[in-house]
């Protein structure tokens, strides 16, 4: 077959380049360069390579630099035996690109609802065990913060036996800091800030904060945070050089509204049963929002901030905690008198327990 | 058959248009932004093979032969083995200061930075090889068949002792590493030979680092000048001001003007150097922008990303390819016949490792 468009051809060993004509022989073919003759080449291995200006490129597999370089109209013949052009990319082209556009929309959309709603299925099927590991690994003994009077530890013991019927799963502590925060961490363990328990008027205040986070524990929301975290971080940009403080996020983490609200179900129902009055725990965010208007200069502005960041406040949930009271129900303080003054002072008279933060917390 | 460039304007030259490459870079922003981000190594891929098909080597075009595919498996291979390792090791780092084991935390996040800096020292090497295997010219493409694993080490130790003595000899050590990088490199049948000195540069670069001294010492002499002088106007009150008001605009001028200027002069005398250093057997080579060229390039690269709020980034591939082009000129000849096929090893993967240290092009 003879063609008048322009074939020039490199056969990859070395850059001479060569005026050729394309002779077809079934699905192959040889290219005439004067008296040489190169081939034969089979056309299914013949690739497409690229485009340069009005020329088209094809290279051949397995022989690296191998060029046929074709400008001017291609006959039908030839064309139908090369392989097509190549655009986008595989997919694009297949689809074109309004279709592509579409249909990567929706896939990421997917991908990060997946995201998002997938750790409320996974969360539970990540074994206890590991959760544990997770927990003793990150926290350990949280660089000896952790208060410890026997008198102190009995009571502590005696709020989270009124407030969980399997306490043996939980590590509760209260850590030397002066911040009035809580936060539950993998592996059952909460901690209290000695800034909270000081702060509190009563015991009662102090079992709605600590049921609060037990519900956050046993309604798995802890390793949800865990997952969701990890798995924005990879969809969004893959990992960004901040992951590191992971850590730091856990105890600042956001939960989500659905999550705060079956935190305090769960708290209401645990002071419930353990029939500690919610009044108590009202008041509670009742003073923290008052303070949060007052107290940016003072020196619990940062405490609170941390638990206003951690547990936004809304007049909502504090009438939850309202409507959830029983009138007329005879109600027990969560501690005796003597426990809860033991509790208050316990990091006071544990000189061992190392106090605040050692590093930098944001 | 031999080709003199030296008779030439030029021996490259670039044919592209803006207008050309937004119907490349819109697409492939659009595409990107659906895709969550993960079309972007294809989206490099077409920019690269429309930048590359559009520059004339003497008498053809280039090829880039780079798939999207290597960028994203390079990717995907970074975060596999580097990515997720990090998060581990931040992971159990943050647990060993809650331990308060500060000390051992320390050790295991120097060692991090440590093998981090090594790797970016290997992808450096890595995606110059990259690129090199991936262009064809007349069928004929380059590479490398070192690893460049050695390449890290040198650029650990060569980085170290360059700012060792208050970072008097970081124009050595840029110097070295260029001509060990391309040293290692090759084209066809032919090494790179990179000769480049380093002594030539050392007055801009010691005006560069000057620089902040003399900021300096203006300043002190212009503060002592109003406090002398503010004793005999001190009446006039404003004078102080003025004077405050002067050094405030120098310490501006200083730090967001003359110091980048300074940089970009010294920057532009060292890749005038690393390029004039280079040699391809018979070919010799030269970039011909000078201080000047490179502040007007940077100031237009700032005014169109400001002037489109943004948008105009993604012209930056396209202004970088073509400021390269424009100023790179080339002498000497080339026997064509013995332009043989590069026998270098190709690996099948990308710049991956270059992508997650985000350092840029060249
Ligand atoms: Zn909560």
């Amino acid at each position: 077959m003879e063609t008048f468009f322009n074939v020039w051809h490199y056969d990859g060993r070395s850059a001479v380049r060569r005026k050729v004509e394309i002779q077809t022989i079934g699905r192959q073919f040889f290219l005439l360069e004067n008296e040489r003759r190169h081939g034969p080449f089979a056309f299914s291995d013949v690739e497409y390579v690229t485009r340069k200006e009005d020329v088209d490129v094809y290279g051949l597999t397995d022989v690296d630099g191998w060029r046929l370089m074709l400008s001017g109209p291609v006959p039908d013949e030839l064309s139908e035996l090369l392989p097509v052009q190549r655009k986008y990319g595989g997919w694009v082209d297949r689809l074109g690109l309004g279709k592509a556009t579409i249909a990567f929309t929706l896939a990421s959309a997917a991908a990060v609802a997946i995201v998002l709603l997938s750790p409320q299925w996974l969360a539970p099927l990540i074994p206890d065990s590991i959760d544990r590991q997770l927990g003793d690994a990150l926290v350990g003994d949280f660089g000896g913060r952790f208060c410890s009077t026997p008198a102190g530890d009995a009571a502590l013991k005696k709020l989270v036996n009124s407030l969980d019927r399997n306490p043996q799963d939980l590590q509760v502590e209260v850590a030397k800091i002066d911040m009035i925060n809580a936060v539950a961490l993998p592996g059952g363990k909460v901690i209290l800030f000695d800034g909270l328990v000081k702060q509190a008027r009563s015991p009662d205040e102090v079992a709605g904060v600590l049921a609060h986070e037990i519900g956050h524990v046993r309604e798995k929301h802890v390793m949800q945070a865990l997952l969701r975290q990890m798995g924005l971080a990879v969809v969004l940009g893959g990992v960004d050089g901040n992951s590191g403080a992971l850590v730091n996020n856990m105890l600042a983490m956001s939960y989500s509204r659905e999550s705060e609200a079956e935190a305090d179900a769960h708290s209401m129902k645990a002071l419930g049963t353990a029939n500690i009055s919610p009044v108590g725990t009202a008041s509670f965010f009742d003073r923290l929002s008052e303070l949060d208007g007052s107290a940016r200069d003072g020196d619990n502005g940062q405490g609170i901030a941390g638990y206003m960041s951690s547990h936004p406040l809304s007049r909502a949930r504090k009438q939850a905690f309202e409507k959830s009271i029983v009138k007329g129900r005879n109600y027990k303080p969560a501690l005796t008198p003597t426990e809860w003054t033991e509790l208050k002072t316990m990091c006071t008279q544990d000189r061992k327990a190392k106090s605040g933060f050692g590093f930098e917390f944001e | 058959m031999n080709d003199d460039p030296a008779q030439r304007h030029s021996a490259f030259r670039f044919h592209g248009n803006w207008q050309e490459f937004a119907r490349i870079a819109f697409p492939n922003l659009l595409l990107t932004i659906v895709t969550l981000g993960i079309y972007r190594f294809w989206a490099t891929t077409r920019e690269r093979e429309y930048l590359w098909s559009k520059t004339d080597f003497i008498d053809e075009r280039l090829e880039w032969t780079g798939r999207g595919i290597e960028l994203f498996i390079g990717f995907i291979m970074v975060f596999l083995l580097i990515g997720l390792p990090i998060i581990v090791i931040q992971f159990i780092s943050q647990g060993l200061i809650f331990r308060g084991q500060t000390a051992v935390a320390g050790i295991v996040t120097i060692a991090m930075f440590v093998l981090l800096f090594y790797l970016s020292g290997v992808a450096y090497f890595r995606a110059l090889r990259y690129r090199l295997s991936r262009t064809y010219w007349r069928g004929i493409r380059g590479g490398s068949n070192n690893p460049g694993f050695g390449y890290g080490l040198s650029y650990m130790w060569k980085n170290f002792v360059g700012v060792l003595p208050i970072f008097l000899l970081v124009p050595w050590s840029m110097i070295s590493l260029w001509n060990e990088r391309w040293n290692s490199m090759s084209f066809g049948p032919h090494s790179f030979e990179s000769t480049a000195r380093w002594q030539p540069l050392m007055k801009r670069y010691l005006l560069f680092y000057l620089v902040p001294f003399l900021l300096f010492f203006g300043a002190i002499t212009l503060a002592v000048a109003a406090a002398t002088s503010g004793a005999d106007i001190g009446a006039l009150g404003g004078a102080g001001m003025a004077v405050g008001g002067i050094l405030v605009v120098i310490a501006i001028l200083g730090l967001y003007i003359i110091l980048p200027l300074a940089a970009l002069a010294y920057y532009s005398k060292y890749f005038r150097i690393a390029v004039g250093g280079l040699r391809l057997h018979n070919l010799e080579f030269e970039f011909r922008a000078r201080a000047p060229n490179w502040i007007l390039f940077f100031l237009a690269n700032m005014a169109i990303v400001i002037c489109t709020l943004g948008i105009g980034y993604i012209f930056m591939p396209y202004r970088n390819w073509k400021f390269f082009i424009d100023h790179l000129e080339a002498y000497g000849e080339i026997n064509i016949d013995e332009l043989t096929q590069s026998e270098t090893v190709v690996s099948k993967h990308g710049e991956g490792l270059l992508d997650a240290f985000d350092v840029g092009a060249i």
